[in-house]
């Protein structure tokens, strides 16, 4: 009976839910969905992960290349993201070369990590002008629920947070490059960006704040990608994009603002405790 | 019919000018300076496109944004985007379904602000094509510099020094934030302040939309 | 923004005046105008305007034209389509033009009409949602002015040049039938017809109403007399 309503009055089957202060899967309106992680579950990539946010999962996997930087900045390395959002993942997409909107969300999500500087570009030059790590970071999307780039960060940040870069010996005069796999220590990582993603429904008499959105609710709020989007760094925000959907008020920006800095937190502890229960499992 | 418009006021923003029906050719067109930065927009709409990207409830956007170089990057894909979702937010295009309508952006001059410009030329162009809109929108840059103040309109130099920068868009019904594009790290109370700050300029600009119609309305 | 009527008007603006006049009878909005909840918005950018008792619009530059019913447009056939034609009225999708709508057609007597030839007809049916229908007959099956227009020139223009030329206080038409003959259709999506005896006087009478769209009334009757003398001159 619902679906059938929900198919008739799209509108009208979801307004009814938020008049009652509800979301259609049960949550609050500032409920965030359950987070799961797993670090270094591929053995092929240097570092991984893989996320669910709720249904949403991303898989992230960081392959090492060395390569001379580039003339302009001899001491910097590079830190090269890509997105997939293959048909698998949502019925939106169709297969072939990347759409719009991945393209959209890989720059934004690359942005957001060139904008918190968590990475110091330099730490990946090996010798100035003549060698550098180059950081291959591929992010597969195998089911898309909404809040896309909140997974897609968690996965990114603790995939770079595992990783562990192998020691690299130059030599100057005959040019020999020797990579020595057994020594490796790890990224440094500078604090630790979290997005979070919210979206603004416009009911006749009130804005209403939706934290971490499904799919669902990202279009009836106007549109695939969340409406508002906060990163924070540790107390620093590094980037809010809004972009599409109904405006958004003066408080419901502080509100998101400050739900932000909780889930910022409750993000951070998730990595943490993942990072060290994968410690101990190596150390066994 | 070149009508222009200078502003200067207490509440300094660079001077604006505007000429409507730039190019003939199109269904709206708009070029738009800002200080020393330059876009013109053309619209073109509500016309067919193909069914693949039809809607059966509203018509669909499509921007291209074409920089001064012509080669297309990510950049740019994600300038499109924000502009498509900006201008989604202000055209009624409930009105108009199984339509599309574009828009096509050239870059002409850029020293600093530019996504701004682009973004108020857009609607300038929508406003000129005679689409209708449920509202029309403002959109300001501001740039955090060194010492964390912020500087409304940075110019180029300020731009390559400066800590962050943010693009704010607002409505001109509820004047509520419509678009946020930032760069770089902030805290949060100058987040707060910026966005305050953009939020009175806007006003600016919603008036010189006005004084550009108004010009025009001489005539039509 | 609050607004009035004269004002100059933005889209998302808002009259109060309008509402408290619907409180007391009916009102017609027209074009730009949109009613939301309780409020009339603003949907276009121009001058609102007023006509007595209570019909209010807002006088906008277009240049796209959008169909819509009971106005006469100027279209071309661009396909034969069983038993209809699809008519090109610059509009987002073509109009269909059933050939029994023409004076005088039955199943057996159709209409002499070809692919390419300019129509002067009027909307049947204009919505969002459907596609526009064309007919060249009036509710009494008669003509009229209706149909194929043969010979002649096609020009496309603004949307307000049509309106300003279909005024009746605007001085061009009334100022340029005394100077020589011609024959002239105004539809209302864009697109001007005229005939004249010659080339000359067709360039003459299409370059007189192009020019008008920016003059005002006393300049448009100036304009005119100097086409005219100039035509006079050059063709003697």
């Amino acid at each position: 009976m619902a679906e059938i309503y929900k198919l008739i009055h799209p509108l009208k089957y979801f307004n009814d839910y938020i008049s009652r202060e509800i979301r259609p899967d049960g949550r609050k309106f500032h409920e965030c969905r359950n987070i799961k992680l797993n670090v270094n579950s591929l053995k092929t990539a240097e570092a991984s992960a893989v996320v669910k946010c709720g249904n949403t999962t991303v898989v992230c996997g960081i392959q090492l290349e060395l390569a001379s930087p580039k003339a302009e900045e001899p001491d910097f390395g590079y830190l090269v993201t890509n997105l997939e959002l293959p048909a698998l993942c949502s019925s939106k997409y169709r297969p072939g070369p990347p759409s719009d909107h991945a393209q959209v969300t890989n720059y934004l999500v690359s942005n957001i990590i060139v904008n918190s500087k968590c990475i110091d570009l330099k730490d990946l030059c090996i010798v100035p002008d003549k060698l550098a790590w180059v950081l291959y970071c591929d992010m597969v999307c195998l089911d898309n629920d909404g809040s896309l780039v909140d997974a897609c960060i968690i996965a990114l940040i603790s995939s770079l947070k595992t990783l562990r870069l192998p020691t690299v010996t130059y030599d100057a005069e005959t040019e020999d490059i020797n990579v020595d796999p057994d020594i490796r220590t790890p990224l440094k990582v500078y604090g630790l960006p979290v997005a979070t993603s919210f979206s603004v429904y416009k009911l006749p008499e009130r804005d209403i704040l939706i934290t971490d959105p499904s799919i669902y609710e990202e279009e009836m709020c106007g549109g695939i990608g969340s409406n508002f989007i906060v990163c924070s760094n540790q107390s620093l925000l590094c980037g809010t994009q809004k972009f599409g959907g109904s405006n958004l008020p003066p408080e419901s920006q502080e509100e998101a603002l400050k739900i932000s800095r909780d889930r910022a937190n409750v993000v951070e502890k998730v990595i943490e405790t993942c990072l060290a229960n994968n410690c101990e499992i190596n150390e066994i | 019919m070149g009508i222009e418009e200078e502003k200067p006021k207490a509440f300094q923003l660079k001077p604006m000018k505007c000429e409507f029906n730039f190019l003939s050719k199109s269904d709206g067109s708009a070029i738009l300076s800002q200080g020393d930065t330059v876009a013109v927009v053309s619209v073109n709409g509500p016309l067919d496109i193909k069914s693949t990207s039809q809607s059966i409830e509203k018509s669909t956007l499509e921007v291209l944004y074409c920089t001064k170089g012509g080669k297309p990057s990510v950049a740019d894909r994600y300038k499109e985007n924000v502009i498509r979702q900006t201008c989604e937010a202000a055209v009624l295009g409930s009105l108009y379904p199984r339509t599309g309508i574009t828009v096509t952006i050239q870059e002409l001059e850029d020293f600093g602000g530019l996504l701004s410009c682009c973004l108020n030329c857009t609607c300038l162009a929508l406003l000129n094509s005679g689409v209708s809109m449920r509202c029309t929108y403002a959109a300001i840059t501001c740039a955090i510099d060194e010492s964390g103040d912020i500087v409304l309109e940075p110019s180029k130099q300020h731009l390559d020094t400066a800590r962050a920068t943010m693009t704010f868009v607002f409505d001109s019904r509820e004047k509520n934030l419509v678009t946020s594009v930032t760069e770089g790290v902030f805290s949060e109370d100058t987040y707060k302040e910026a966005l305050a700050r953009c939020h009175a300029a806007s006003d600016l600009v919603f008036n010189f939309y006005r004084e550009i119609i108004r010009k025009y309305a001489n005539v039509i | 923004m609050k607004v009035s009527i004269d004002d100059v008007v933005l889209p998302g603006d808002y009259c109060e005046d309008i509402v408290n006049a619907g409180e007391k009878s009916k009102v017609i909005l027209g074009p730009g105008l949109r009613k939301e909840i309780d409020k009339v918005y603003i949907t276009k950018s121009g001058v609102l305007r007023k006509r007595a008792p209570n019909t209010y619009w807002v006088d906008s530059y277009q240049k796209r034209y959008v169909p819509s019913r009971a106005e006469n447009v100027i279209g071309v056939v661009v396909q034969k389509a069983g038993d209809t034609f699809r008519v090109d009225v610059g509009g987002s999708c073509t109009a269909t033009l059933s050939y029994l709508s023409f004076e005088g057609a039955t199943k057996k007597n159709r209409p002499e009409v070809q692919v390419g030839d300019v129509l002067y007809a009027k909307m049947l049916i204009a919505s969002k949602d459907m596609e526009p229908e064309l007919v060249c007959v009036d509710s009494h099956g008669k003509k009229g002015r209706l149909g194929v227009l043969n010979d002649g020139f096609v020009f496309k223009c603004s949307l307000n040049l049509v309106r300003k030329v279909l005024s009746p206080n605007c001085p061009l038409l009334n100022s340029l039938k005394n100077e020589w003959p011609f024959e002239l259709a105004v539809g209302m999506n864009g697109r001007i017809w005229i005939k004249a005896k010659t080339m000359r006087e067709t360039i003459a009478v299409g370059n007189a109403i192009l020019g008008c769209e920016y003059l005002s009334d006393s300049e448009i009757k100036s304009m005119c007399t100097n086409i005219a003398s100039l035509l006079a001159g050059h063709v003697s």
